[in-house]
């Protein structure tokens, strides 16, 4: 009899720390998800029963397959982020006509470089969004992170020269910009503009 | 919704839907042409991405003015594009990571290789003073 008590405490005390990881924040976000495929985004009674069903199931999800959380997570700057948002968008849109150029020239095939980009900051939430952003936008992948010195390395296609290497290098760091002042919180905004001020203190 | 307005939509989702093909054709035709693997990932991932987004425009432009659609509306829409933009560069980057490191490039087309700098530098650092017979 003993025995059963404690093994029930045992499993009280391991739910409650399952319940512990759940991430609030996360959560909301998979119902978002949820809703979105359920079309629970219209009036009508079932969108409560949607949101709620949608909120357990993430909560479920989560209590299954644990995560660490995001440090130090993000912010989300509404104004800044409709900016990059219409600069990504113009640049894929621009890049993917070089990119159709390059593929119907005739001649010799395109010829491309591999440049080393050293990011200034220090989150990995940017460097997987800057990561992801630069391998979105035509004519550039990344091949490798370097992580302790999150430098990224990237394979631009039609840089045929140094010059025009420098210049995809110069791109990269721009987006990374945009990006921190999109969705970085306070303290890599601030990294960022100290690098900013030291690179231009130099140059 | 005006009948007016209906076709306006139409023509822009049928814009939308062409440029989004002719976009993913351009990739079908960078796939043959180009050279080596790394220029191929380019295309393979990319028109395609653009042309995908369009392909999604086109269709939520089509089913604006439509009352009923069944379980697929916009949500989806914004979901198949959210995941593949989200997704297609994990893939890209794991395939262009091993042709890199297996040596599937071809040299000549690349001017300026900062990467092998450092896998060089790197080996060299690896070996140490005394060369390792295994490894030689």
């Amino acid at each position: 009899m003993n025995d059963l008590k404690t093994r029930k405490k045992a499993g009280v005390n391991a739910l409650r720390r399952r319940l512990g990881k759940v991430q609030i924040p996360v959560a909301l976000g998979m119902t978002l998800v949820w809703m979105m495929l359920f079309k629970g985004f219209q009036l009508r009674p079932e969108a409560l029963g949607t949101a709620a069903v949608g909120f357990l199931v993430s909560v479920g999800i989560m209590m299954l397959f644990p995560l660490p959380p995001i440090s130090p997570g993000f912010r989300f700057w509404p104004l800044q982020c409709v900016r990059l948002f219409f600069y990504v968008l113009g640049k894929m849109v621009v890049s993917s006509f070089q990119v159709t150029v390059q593929v119907f020239r005739p001649g010799p095939p395109v010829k491309s470089s591999v440049v080393a980009v050293r990011l200034r900051t220090d989150a990995d939430l940017m460097l997987v969004c800057t990561a992801i952003t630069v391998t979105v936008i035509p004519g550039s992948v990344i091949i490798e992170v370097a992580q302790p010195e999150k430098i990224l390395y990237v394979h631009v296609l039609g840089a045929e020269d140094e010059e025009e290497a420098e210049k995809a290098k110069e791109n990269i760091h721009m987006l990374e910009e945009r990006i921190v002042r999109a969705l970085g919180t306070r303290e890599n905004i601030a990294d960022l503009e100290a690098a900013l001020a030291a690179g231009k203190g130099s140059a | 919704m005006s009948d007016q307005l209906v076709t306006v939509l139409d023509w822009a989702a049928i814009l939308c839907l062409l440029a989004g093909s002719l976009l993913s054709f351009v990739a079908a035709v960078g796939l043959m042409r180009f050279p080596d693997l790394l220029s191929r990932m380019h295309t393979a991932a990319k028109p395609q991405i653009l042309g995908m987004l369009l392909v999604l425009v086109g269709i939520g432009l089509r089913i604006l003015p439509v009352e009923e659609t069944g379980v697929f509306d916009f949500g989806t829409l914004i979901l198949v594009g959210l995941f593949q933009v989200v997704t297609v560069p994990v893939a890209g980057h794991i395939a262009a990571r091993v042709g890199y490191r297996t040596g599937r490039i071809r040299r000549d087309l690349v001017v300026t290789d900062e990467l092998a700098e450092r896998l060089d530098s790197k080996h060299r650092a690896n070996e140490g003073p005394e060369p390792d017979p295994a490894q030689g």
